[in-house]
């Protein structure tokens, strides 16, 4: 077949010197399409990586159950010490614990990969012309597989305290969603900056663990003194965590309103950290 | 209207910052003014900045190639890497009109872990096929790549040439209407290359433009019918790749002649009563009865000139300044020349060209040396000079690099077949068909062919 065969209908692209969208519509617009082109290339690198890893290592997928546990085990002691009080619960410890750790795992999860992504993909983004916002997602592939992992483990230690999950559990995926958006939307705005000074990238891992500790991931959120409160009250994070985290367990969600407030946050801090990525993309390449 | 173009670039330009320090402020400062929402005059240098692309312009038409020439950091990559949309233009644009394929280092994305097959579909996604598109090609792509049963091991066992290879197969397979290459033809061995060539043939003829990045004369004239010789970032040369392909050796001679120039010791040196090393092993030295202060080069026709760039075949004049301060008898004068990579290539000798001197006296003389015809090849050559004695088998006077000259290019002959080579040759080529040997006892023609 010859390539060429009618010049209006090849694709033109052009290179200029100025950022010719600059609004926030076309931005996400650029998003969607440039994702829905990639597909198959983000596919690809998944699995590449995916099967990579798997033959690379003796334990395999194991660390990815290994992670959690060992987290876990720390709080663990600390609560059977008598150190940690994690406040009034209705279920055992264990099972609360591990599903606070898994949705912030999720999240700090996500905010690795897509901060690192292009750096991970250093080469490709030097070599080929696959658009960036493809190889800053492509990790997220990954962190949604060893949540899938978390899952049997959860079903696991649910069938052994014997507590049975309420229907609405099925909608926690959706529930996640405004979760994901927010990791993602700052995992591109710290992978543009990761690029342009690296230290970014170790300060923020160190901010999200003090994070952690401003959101009830551990413990319950009640708190006798009122300023901790209401930390806990205005951290979006609360909310967007513990959510999913009681419509797993019973169904309910205790603050709704001020869930959708957290959720449109999250969505409100993607659509920004796509624009930002999209304004500044092009100085990544140059700093690699 | 012309609408057959593929590409158009317009006064493209690219700067970068000196330090890494720099880049790194630069860049956070742009982001930052971005995000804010401002406009950051980019065609402007700050300090600490350099222009790596400068006011580059072209067009490209379909089943054109364009070859891309000069030294290491001129601008060649970052021109092709803003083509191929991994860098924004600072000032210009550029408009590409169908599906770029890059051959930029091949094999981007191979994992050592993976086997050949599962490579080629990764690699195969990163340059815009589908799995469909591959699994329809994967035998033409297991023909082209050649490595037999080594598909199916994992890549990291692989010869570098194999890598390549394979790389090369999935690239080819692509078809896009502009096609950049970056420094990826020299590898494999020559018939692998030859399929290289004849599938760049193929794709030129089927409306492909291709843009050829090569230090490799041979590789640039063989694909591309266009030239565009960058120095410094900017365009030095553009036109005909004959043109071009000149231009650049004459830049490289120029560029060579420059460094020996520097590794000259100042004028000035040994000039006065200094005494002479008496030794070998420095530029300069000698007994001290004869000094050479001034080693000039030019033509007979342009004499006295301080250019230094001969044209080719030029006669040359070689005048050089002379004080002798003890008489000598049977003086010899001698030069030889040395070129880019070989020492003495050429030497013109008084004594071999019948200058029988008797003996001279204390002073200051001028000796000329006219060559009227040479067939030194383009390229740059040092002088040397030495002043010698009848039956005395060592030197008066030695000096290493008096002198350095460059010959230019010719504009009617293209010399493209050895870089390396000194002396031209000229000569008239036939080729006549030798009648059939009937021998007896011989094989039918018909037969032999087959077998």
């Amino acid at each position: 077949m010859n390539p060429i065969q009618s010049t209006y209908e090849l694709p033109v692209r052009v290179y200029t010197s100025c950022v010719q969208k600059t609004s926030i519509v076309s931005s996400l617009v650029q998003v969607v399409r440039e994702i829905w082109m990639t597909r198959e290339v983000v596919w690809r690198l998944f699995l590449r990586d995916f099967t990579v890893q798997f033959r690379q290592k003796v334990l395999g997928y194991l660390w990815a159950f290994l992670g959690p546990l060992i987290g876990m085990a720390s709080f663990l002691f600390l609560n059977y010490s008598g150190i940690l009080n994690p406040g009034e619960l209705t279920i055992p410890y264990p099972l609360y614990l591990f599903l606070g750790m898994t949705l912030w795992g999720f999240f700090t999860g996500v905010i690795g990969v897509v901060s690192g992504g292009l750096l991970t993909h250093g080469d490709l983004v030097l070599r080929t012309s696959i658009p960036k916002i493809a190889l800053a997602l492509a990790g997220t592939g990954n962190v949604v597989y060893v949540q899938l992992v978390n899952l049997v483990i959860l079903m696991i230690l649910c069938g052994t305290v014997g507590i049975v999950p309420s229907w609405w559990a099925l909608t926690v995926p959706l529930m996640v969603l405004p979760l994901i958006a927010l990791a993602v939307g700052i995992g591109l705005v710290f992978s543009v900056i990761g690029a342009l000074a690296r230290d970014v990238t170790a300060m923020s891992t160190t901010v999200l663990n003090l994070m952690m500790f401003l959101t009830p991931v551990a413990y319950v959120p009640k708190f006798a003194n009122r300023y901790l409160q209401n930390i806990i009250m205005f951290n979006p994070l609360s909310h967007l965590i513990e959510a999913p985290r009681n419509v797993f367990l019973r169904g309910t969600i205790e603050e709704p309103t001020a869930f959708v407030i957290s959720s449109l946050f999250g969505f409100l801090i993607l659509i920004l950290g796509a624009h930002a990525f999209y304004l500044t993309q092009d100085k990544v390449a140059e700093r690699l | 209207m012309d609408s057959n173009w593929t590409i158009r670039a317009e006064g493209l330009s690219k700067k970068f910052g000196m330090t890494l320090r720099r880049s790194m402020a630069y860049g956070l400062k742009d982001s930052l003014s971005r995000l804010c929402g401002n406009r950051v005059p980019s065609n402007v240098l700050r300090s600490g900045e350099f222009w790596a692309v400068k006011d580059v312009s072209f067009e490209l038409h379909r089943g054109e190639s364009l070859g891309l020439m000069g030294i290491n950091g001129s601008g060649k990559t970052t021109l092709l890497r803003i083509l191929n949309g991994i860098f924004a233009p600072d000032v210009g644009q550029v408009v590409m009109r169908g599906r770029v394929g890059a051959l930029v280092a091949v094999g981007a994305g191979f994992s050592p872990m993976l086997t050949g097959r599962e490579n080629i579909y990764v690699n195969g996604a990163l340059l815009g096929l589908g799995k469909r598109d591959i699994d329809r090609k994967l035998d033409e792509i297991l023909a082209f790549a050649d490595i037999g049963a080594f598909i199916d091991s994992p890549v990291k066992h692989y010869s570098s040439g194999m890598v390549v290879r394979l790389g090369f197969a999935v690239a080819a397979m692509c078809e896009p209407e502009i096609l950049l290459i970056d420094e990826v033809l020299a590898v494999g061995d020559i018939n692998f290359q030859k399929k290289c060539y004849d599938y760049l043939h193929r794709l030129k003829r089927d409306g492909t433009s291709i843009i050829l990045v090569s230090h490799s004369v041979g590789a640039i004239w063989a694909i591309c019918d266009k030239g565009l010789l960058l120095h410094e970032g900017q365009v030095r040369s553009s036109g005909s790749v004959e043109d071009v392909l000149r231009a650049y050796s004459d830049l490289n001679a120029r560029i060579a002649l420059g460094r020996t120039k520097q590794s000259q010791p100042l004028p000035g040196f040994l000039q006065s009563a200094d005494p002479l090393p008496t030794c070998y092993g420095g530029q300069k030295g000698g007994t001290g009865e004869v000094v050479v202060h001034e080693v000039t080069i030019g033509t007979l026709k342009r004499n006295g000139t301080q250019d230094d760039s001969l044209e080719f075949g030029e006669s040359i004049a070689i005048e050089a300044t002379i004080d002798v301060r003890t008489s000598i008898v049977s003086p010899i004068f001698r030069f030889t020349v040395d070129a880019m990579h070989y020492k003495y290539v050429a030497s013109v000798d008084s004594f071999e060209q019948d200058l029988r001197l008797k003996t001279i006296a204390p002073g200051k003389f001028v000796l000329r040396v006219d060559i009227p015809r040479q067939n030194l090849m383009p390229g740059s050559y040092v002088l040397n000079m030495a002043v010698c004695k009848k039956g005395v088998d060592s030197h008066l006077f030695f000096w290493f690099g008096a002198a350095s000259f460059q010959i230019l290019h010719p504009r009617d002959k293209f010399l493209y077949s050895e870089a390396n080579a000194v002396v031209y040759l000229g000569g008239e080529f036939s080729l006549t068909e030798l009648a059939e040997q009937k021998v007896s006892g011989s094989m039918p023609v018909e037969s032999r062919a087959v077998s």
